[in-house]
């Protein structure tokens, strides 16, 4: 199988090849790739693909002086529904 | 380290009001340096959402502000070589009693006759509008010419576009002190060397005021915390913006007929289709300090207001919430003004939720500015000095 076609975020749907090139086109943080790419940013919250995110954005051989820092985490832990989150179920 | 640069202009901060005014300040051939503290749109900007309003705008100045920056946007889909994921289908408000549907008839009436494309909706149309709204609402109103934007997507549209012009971008790069030499020249000591200019411009948003202090400049702008949910594409909820008329009521800071609680946190609800089919559901509205966590007593409440509206939504699944800072000023105005105390320095902050909706039309005014161009709107209610001494400490 092409190394390229490999799909990093399942969510998403977004390969290997579109990660590397915007990572190198922006010479992005993980974050930034993140945004620009979606990856990461559907259904299981980047549980599977933030490691692989991680890694491709500072793999860079960019020039400039970034920080590197992973990708956050943001809350709820898991998908919740919204009767369990606000509902008279509480 | 022998680092210094000169520029005519410095932008400070790389949200989406400070790369508006690179792009459009490089366009007109200005000679223009932006400096970001982290990377381009890593505080508000990415921390909102895309709304570009008219409809919760006051009838006027404000709203015809917003029309302007609107047409702008529209125009930039044409002009920007990165996608923003653009739409312009409109926005509706919703009213929950009797009481709400004569307010919003006095809204559309005040809207019209400042030259607005504004109706009045009644129940038939609600249901026309998305099959998941409540049943009991008593209509609303629309704006025709609201749209919807990736904010983040956009400050990186704008950023690349402002290149393109010859604007430089140094984001990582942390402005730690701001002072005038004997020359009357601006001196930047960053972060990554001393940079200088002519002229300035404060976008640091809720962060402006630190900024000012540099300058002992008092600005009047406080951080106002709001809360977004992101929520799982399942099925199309609505295809286009949706509020509850009582958001009104919240920002601009009058009674609504809700428990403590929800009036507390300025919880109303504001619901988003997103490009990716995902939406989001905000908001609130709490004075918290530079505090960004989640709160989740706040987001629970969100999310009742949401399940109020679109209770057919209960079943649908939350997938990341946020929350963000909106740099909040006493009259709900953006300053986007020069400074006569300190010659050559100018805001473009303050725009509280309306960021998104106004950075084209800020961009443009302050580019306006700094060549000596006649302002595409009146500046006036704009000015950083209609504040009283009292307001500014």
């Amino acid at each position: 199988m092409n190394k390229d076609e490999l799909i990093i975020c399942r969510c998403e749907e977004v390969n290997y090849q579109t990660l590397r090139d915007t990572a190198h086109k922006y010479q992005c943080t993980s974050r930034e790739l993140k945004l620009r790419t979606r990856a990461g940013m559907g259904y299981c919250g980047g549980r599977s693909c933030r490691l692989m995110v991680d890694k491709i954005a500072n793999s860079n051989e960019g020039e400039q002086d970034l920080t590197y820092i992973s990708l956050k985490y943001q809350p709820p832990v898991r998908p919740i529904k919204f009767e369990d989150l606000g509902g008279d179920k509480n | 380290m022998a680092n210094n640069r000169h520029c005519d202009v410095i932008v400070i901060g790389g949200g989406i009001v400070g790369s508006a005014i690179a792009y459009y300040c490089s366009k007109s051939e200005l000679d223009i340096t932006l400096l970001e503290k982290k990377e381009l749109a890593s505080g508000t900007s990415s921390k909102c959402d895309g709304n570009i309003l008219a409809v919760d705008k006051d009838p006027g100045f404000d709203s015809q502000m917003s029309l302007k920056s609107q047409n702008l946007v529209h125009k930039l889909k044409e002009e920007l070589e990165i996608p923003f994921d653009y739409r312009n289908p409109g926005s509706v408000l919703v009213c929950e009693n009797e009481l709400e549907m004569e307010a919003a008839q006095r809204w559309v009436d005040q809207q019209q006759e400042a030259g607005l494309d504004f109706r009045m909706l009644d129940r038939e149309d609600l249901r026309n509008e998305s099959s998941y709204l409540a049943d009991d609402l008593f209509g609303g109103l629309e704006c025709r010419t609201d749209s919807i934007v990736n904010p983040y997507m956009l400050t990186y549209a704008m950023g690349q576009g402002a290149k393109k012009f010859g604007a430089k971008i140094h984001t990582h790069t942390e402005v730690k002190n701001l002072y005038k030499n004997q020359k009357k020249i601006f001196v930047l000591e960053t972060n990554h060397g001393t940079f200088t200019a002519n002229k300035v411009v404060n976008a640091c948003g809720a962060w402006a005021p630190y900024i000012g202090e540099m300058l002992d400049i008092n600005i009047p702008i406080k951080p106002r915390k709001g809360h977004v949910i992101v929520a799982s594409r399942q099925k199309p909820v609505a295809s286009r913006n949706v509020m509850e008329f009582g958001y009104l009521i919240s920002k601009f800071g009058g009674e609504r007929q809700v428990d403590p609680i929800t009036e507390k946190y300025g919880a109303a609800l504001v619901f988003e289709p997103t490009e990716s089919q995902n939406f989001l559901v905000g908001s609130s509205r709490q004075f918290n300090g530079y505090d960004t966590k989640v709160d989740h007593d706040v987001v629970k409440h969100i999310a009742k207001r949401a399940v109020r509206f679109f209770p057919k939504i209960r079943d649908m699944t939350v997938i990341r919430t946020y929350a963000g800072l909106r740099p909040w000023t006493i009259d709900h105005l953006p300053i986007i003004s020069h400074v006569e105390e300190a010659p050559g320095f100018y805001i473009a902050a303050g725009h509280e939720g309306d960021g998104i909706s106004l950075a084209a039309i800020t961009g443009k005014v302050i580019e306006e500015m700094i060549n000596g161009f006649e302002t595409s709107i009146p500046t006036e209610p704009l000015r950083y000095d209609r504040f009283s001494m009292e307001e500014r400490v």
